[in-house]
This record gives structure tokens, sequence and C-alpha cells, in this order.
């Protein structure tokens, strides 16, 4: 103890006596401050309480909070109750077919001056594909969507994509595999066509499925107008065999820019158009089939721009809908066709020009689950230009075909569709006579619909 | 590019917030009507579904996704009542406001206590609601605590008139108290009814009524025959009060039925603007008086 007060007392003999009471006074005055600080500090906590307790008091109900709510509650996005578990339905299209063609005679009728592939269905009992749909919220930024048709040659990824939900400004972004949005009727899905196989000019330029999935990226706007209007642009890698093809010198090599814009006509019924581009280089051997003589194949590299213009009026009122829809598109093409013979080399080469148009009219009327439809198809309206080094290729008539169809849908799960179609598309080749009793059911999911 | 300058400068005007009115977009009329109720003239309400038209089966127009681009607040009834269109309008409105868990999505069904809630969900069942029953617009009990949960989301929306939206949400609920002493007078304690669809259990639990039949088998599914048989059967010796309705049902069954049991129908409003019924408050005063 002795010690310890001598020890003080030498540090503080040792210390200036003037700067020792200038501490002293320092640490006073920050003391006071000090105390002064948490005393308000106190008296504002004790207001924030009693403004809590107020507020508490005047609400009379508080909000659900998200967390404590059972998932029922919380059903959002898809609004479904398995939040956690992803999305999935599967869509069966199974298909009765009668021609008064023979199977051989489908398989290689083409559209010709258009494209060698068939339509693949045959006489008889036709399954298109058992339609695997999986899809969820990947977080509050993405969607995720998947599509693998498992057809009798196998299963494919169609589409698997994802979408952006958090965008500002009306933007959104699609990147993965598509379907090309440029074209409405491009994007739909088999089951959701309003017949059972797309327009004949869809079938001519891009093929039975269309431009199909692809990979690629796609940017759209939705300006914040009082009225409809969506402007879009996408990058992909040119898969379709048809319009673009797979070409090893170039990577994505398809391009796409549409626009659409709707308002409605009256509280029931609204009209939607939309003009519409996919262009990009070309590298395909389905336009033209083998010459029936030297056997040679005809390969064609050059540049294609698919232009189409949709327009569609919708009406529904209570039980009953009505859908008119018309489009037309048309092809410009440029390029060397060259001739292949057997041992794979090139034997001639020829300027290719082709500006070929096609367009269709349909209209499809439900009351409650009966429906019934008409379509019309026409190629080559104003233009059918077919050059070859210049000179240009007759086919024959103009291909057309025109279509009839009924259907009923059980429940929206589960719909027959009786067709027939008189097709003319092999020009003033044999007539094809076409019945399709068309089946589709769904399971899993409640899938949404576009426009 | 002057003319492209001015279109341009002309879409940013449109598309800048014009006005400060909050913007609501709500799925169903009464929706809508209840956001005019609490949020009067502070805001702006778009409904997208028409009372002419089955709230089961709408689809997503353009223009639905054109309104609900531009809304501050979606307002919609859940329980999957909307999941054929919503999902797709949500999606393709590009609007982050309006995703869930955000402010701006407003899911009245957050307050409501569903009945019927399946225990099996198989679509052999029909089109059942796995959340439970989804038509609860007519129950004043929930309808009181939805208008409260609403003025308190217009409150976070457009904080500076929260005191008014919760006024009028107050004033709602009290109206509600005063117009129940009213319907609760009437005479549809212990009646029994048959519905074609599953819209009235709601009322029916508050109102102490009961639906001894539906002429809908399975929800969504139109009646088969050996059915129907058997709810005539059973319609002739129970002896409902009246087979109920509603405007966008196909009538034709409830008329068959009827002509056979001698039991009349009565095609009740369904949701505000039918029967003339121009907030919820007449909507209610329509279906009871339609019952009684």
């Amino acid at each position: 103890m002795r010690t310890s007060i001598l020890a003080a007392l030498l540090g503080a003999a040792l210390m200036p006596f003037s700067a020792m009471a200038d501490d002293l006074d320092l640490r006073l005055k920050k003391l006071d401050s000090e105390v002064s600080r948490q005393a308000e500090t106190i008296i504002n906590q004790q207001k924030a309480i009693e403004e809590l307790k107020d507020s508490l008091k005047n609400r009379p109900a508080a909000e659900p909070a998200l967390t404590v709510d059972s998932s029922s509650k919380t059903s959002g996005f898809f609004g479904g109750s398995l939040m956690n578990n992803p999305y999935i339905s599967v869509i069966l299209d199974a298909k009765g077919y009668v021609s008064n063609l023979k199977n051989g005679q489908l398989a290689g009728r083409g559209v010709p001056g258009y494209t060698t592939e068939g339509t693949g269905l045959r006489n008889g009992f036709n399954v298109d594909a058992a339609e695997l749909l999986i899809f969820a919220p990947v977080d509050p930024y993405f969607n995720l969507y998947t599509n693998i048709p498992v057809t009798d040659s196998g299963a494919f990824l169609e589409e698997a994509y994802v979408v952006t939900t958090g965008l500002p400004a009306g933007l959104q972004v699609k990147g993965g595999r598509f379907k090309s949005n440029a074209s409405r009727l491009n994007s739909q899905h088999p089951h959701a066509w309003a017949f059972a196989e797309l327009p004949l000019a869809y079938r001519s330029f891009l093929g039975p499925e269309a431009l199909g999935g692809d990979n690629g990226v796609q940017l759209t706007w939705l300006p914040s107008l009082p009225f409809y209007s969506l402007l879009g642009f996408e990058v992909l890698q040119g898969a379709n065999p048809l319009l673009f093809g797979d070409d090893d010198n170039l990577g994505p090599h398809a391009f796409s820019a549409y626009a659409r814009a709707s308002f409605d006509t009256s509280d029931d019924s609204s009209l939607y158009l939309s003009p519409w581009v996919m262009f990009g280089s070309t590298r395909t051997t389905g336009i033209l089939p083998a010459d029936d003589v030297t056997g040679n194949s005809f390969d064609l590299r050059g540049n294609s721009a698919l232009y189409g213009i949709e327009a569609l009026w919708k009406w529904k009122s209570g039980r009953q809908k009505l859908t008119l829809q018309g489009e037309y598109l048309y092809l410009v093409q440029n390029g060397e066709l060259s001739e292949i013979d057997a041992a794979g080399s090139s034997v001639k080469l020829e300027a290719l020009k082709r500006h070929q148009d096609g367009a269709y009219l349909q209209a499809v009327y439900h009351l409650d689950r009966f429906g019934i439809g008409a379509r019309y198809d026409r190629m080559e309206i104003f233009s059918d230009t077919f050059e070859r080094s210049g000179a240009n290729q007759s086919f024959g008539g103009k291909p057309w075909r025109v279509s009839a169809m009924t259907e009923y849908h059980f429940t929206e799960f589960s719909r027959v569709r009786a067709q027939f179609n008189h097709d003319r598309s092999d020009r003033d080749g044999r007539v094809n006579n076409e019945g399709i009793l068309q089946f589709t059911f769904t399971i899993g999911a409640h899938g949404a619909h576009a426009f | 590019m002057q003319r492209i300058l001015i279109l341009l400068s002309v879409i940013l005007l449109l598309s800048s917030p014009a006005c400060a009115a909050v913007k609501v977009v709500a799925t169903l009329p009464w929706i809508g009507s209840l956001a005019k109720e609490i949020g009067g003239d502070k805001v702006d309400v778009t409904t997208l579904v028409k009372v002419s038209q089955d709230p089961h089966s709408i689809e997503a127009k353009p223009s639905m996704i054109a309104a609900t681009r531009r809304a501050d607040i979606l307002m919609y009834n859940g329980l999957d009542l909307e999941i054929g269109y919503l999902p797709i309008l949500m999606e393709s409105a590009r609007n982050p406001v309006i995703n869930p868990g955000n402010p701006g999505n407003f899911n009245c069904s957050a307050y409501v206590t569903a009945l019927e809630i399946p225990t099996s969900t198989g679509r052999e069942n029909g089109d059942v609601h796995p959340l439970g029953n989804p038509h609860y617009h007519l129950s004043p009990a929930n309808m009181k605590k939805i208008a409260v949960g609403m003025g308190e989301r217009l409150g976070k929306a457009d904080p500076v008139h929260a005191g008014f939206y919760r006024g009028n949400a107050a004033r709602f609920s009290t109206q509600v108290d005063r117009k129940m002493k009213e319907w609760q007078g009437s005479r549809l304690k212990g009646k029994q009814f048959v519905s074609q669809h599953r819209f009235f259990e709601y009322l029916a639990a508050e109102f102490g009524f009961s639906i001894v039949g539906y002429l809908e088998d399975k929800p969504g599914i139109p009646p088969g025959s050996a059915h129907v048989q058997s709810l005539i059967a059973g319609m002739v010796k129970q002896k409902p009060h009246a087979i109920l309705s509603t405007s966008y049902h196909d009538q034709k069954p409830a008329r068959f039925v009827s002509s056979k049991t001698g039991v009349r129908t009565v095609t009740v409003p369904h949701d505000v603007g039918a029967g003339g019924s121009r907030d919820w408050f007449w909507l209610m005063d329509a279906v009871i008086a339609s019952l009684e």
C-alpha cells in the first residue's frame, strides 16, 4: 500500500503541475458531455418505444408475415402449392392418320421449290411426342423452363432457358435454348397449335416444327405505354436445317427482330399486330431433292431473310370465343448452289436467288368445350422467283391447302380433334386428302398459355 | 433524326410517372372495387377481368400485360384462381415491383382462412384447387381482414397518405359490422340449397345455411347424367330452397334439374357489377336478397 502511494506521489511530482490540472479539466468535460449524450439517447429510446407502442395500438391487424405463413398462402409465382419443387407436366400428343397416299409417298413428299422434308405422319397410329416440361423460379431473378419431347427417335432438349424477372425499365433477357419468339406461332408448342400442324408457309420456309429450339440470347423491351407494345432482338446459333443450318465456319449466324402491338377493340376483343424478320447465313441441302438422273445433291450457301407480318383478332365473351388470324411471309434468299456428286465433290456452281412468299388465313370458334375451325394456306401470292443462274425455275402450279377441324375439350387438360386437309402442296403432284384424329393429354402443373 | 428524337421524347414522357396516384391493377371486379373504396382518389385502379367473364377461364391479353407493366401494386384473389393467366402476366409484365415477396404484390387470400382444402388433389376429382376454395369474397369476416391489410399495404406504397388509407379501411370495417346486423336479420339460417359450383361455401358458413348438393359433381366438369338423377331423387325428398347458379355458367343443367324437381333456380350475382351492383355492399345486398 505504502509503496503504491509512494509511486503515485513520485509520478505526480515528476509531472508538471499545470499539465495535470488541464488534464483533469478535460476529463471532466468529456465525462460531462458523455453523460448528457447518454441521457439524450435514453430519452430518444423511450420516445421510440412510446411511438412503437402507439403504432402497435393503432394498428388493427398485422400484415401476415411471409415466413410464418404456411406455404399455401405464399404460393407465388406459378401459384402452385409445392414451392420448393419444380413444376412438372407431361403432354402426350397422339395422332391417328389416314391418307389416300401410301407411307412411302408421304415420307418423300416435300413442297417443291421450298423443302424436301415430309410431314412425318404415317397411315395408322402415330405418337408424335410425350413432351416433358419442367419449370420453376430459380431465385428472385430468374425463371427456368425446360421442354424435353420424347419421340420415336429419342429424347431431345428442345428448350432449356432462363428468363430474367428483375430487370428494370421493362427489359427482359432470355437465354439458353429456346424457340424464337420472333413469330408468335414459332414459339408455340405443338399442343398449343390451333390445327394439327403449322401453316404451309411455315413448313415451306422453316420446316414442320418451324425454327425449333435454338441456342441463343434474346432481349425484349416492353415500354410503359397505355397500350401493349414490345420490341425484341435475338441472336441465335442458327441450327434450323432449312433456313440457316449448321455452319462450321460461323458462330451465331441467325438473328431476329420483331415488334408487337396490341389494343383492345372492345371489353371482349383485342387486336394484335406483329411484323418480324429472321435473317442470317444459310447452309442447307434441304431445298432441292437429289437429281433424278445423276443422283447429285444440292448444297446452298448464302444469306436469307424471312419477313413476316401477323394480324390476330380475338373475341371472347361468356362461353364463346372467336379467333381470326392471318400471316404473310416473304423470303429473300441469295447464294451459291453447288451440285455435289456421289463422291462428294462439287461438279457445278450456280447463283441462286429466291423471292418467294406465302400466307394463311384461319378462323376458329369455340363454344364451351366445342370448337370448329378452318384454314386456307397458299404459297406464291405475289412472288415466285426461284432463279438458278439467272433462269427462273418452274415447279408447276402454286402450292395450297385447305383444312377444317372440329375439337372437343373434355377439360382443359384433355382434347380430341378431328381434322381434314385437302393438300395441294405438291403442286402438280398428287393431291393428299388426309384425315387426322389428334389426342392431347396434359398431366401435372397447370401451364398458362401466352396470347 | 429529329423525328426519332421527338418520338423518343414522347415515349419517355408517356413512360414517366405522370401523376402521383398509386397505380393499382386488380384482377377481379370486387378487388378493384375494394381498392377504390380504400384508396379513394389517391389511387388509380385498373381491373383486368370484366364481370361478364368466367373468372376460371381468363386469358392473358396483351392489354393486361401493358397495364401490369405500369402497376405499383398488383392485387389478386390467390388460391390458384388466377393460375391460368397470372403467372404469365407477371413474367411478361417485366415489372419487378409486383413480383412475389415485393410490396407491390398483394395476395388477398393471405388474409383469408381458406375452406375446403382438399386432402387429395388428383385431377380425377375435377379441377380441384389444392389451396382451398378460392371463392371467399362473399364472406364479410374475410372482407374486413382484406380491407385492413389492403389499407396497410397502400400505406406502405404511399406513406404520405397512410393515415387516409388506414382510416378508409377502418370505416369499411365498421360499415361491414353495421351491415352485418342487417344481413343477420335475413331468413337464411337453416335453409338448404343446391348449387351449381362451389361458390357459396364461405357465405353458407357465415350465414348458417347449407349447400346440400352440387350440380357439378366434380368442380369444373359438367354433371354426368347418373349424378344428376341421384341429385334429383335427393332433392325431391329434401326439397331445398333453391338451386344457385351464376351468370357465367351454362344455365341448362340448372333449368333441367329445376324442371324435374320443381325447385326454383336463382342466378346469384357473383361479383361487383353483376345485378347492377356498384360496390361490394351493394353486391352483398343483392346476393342475400336473391337467396331469401
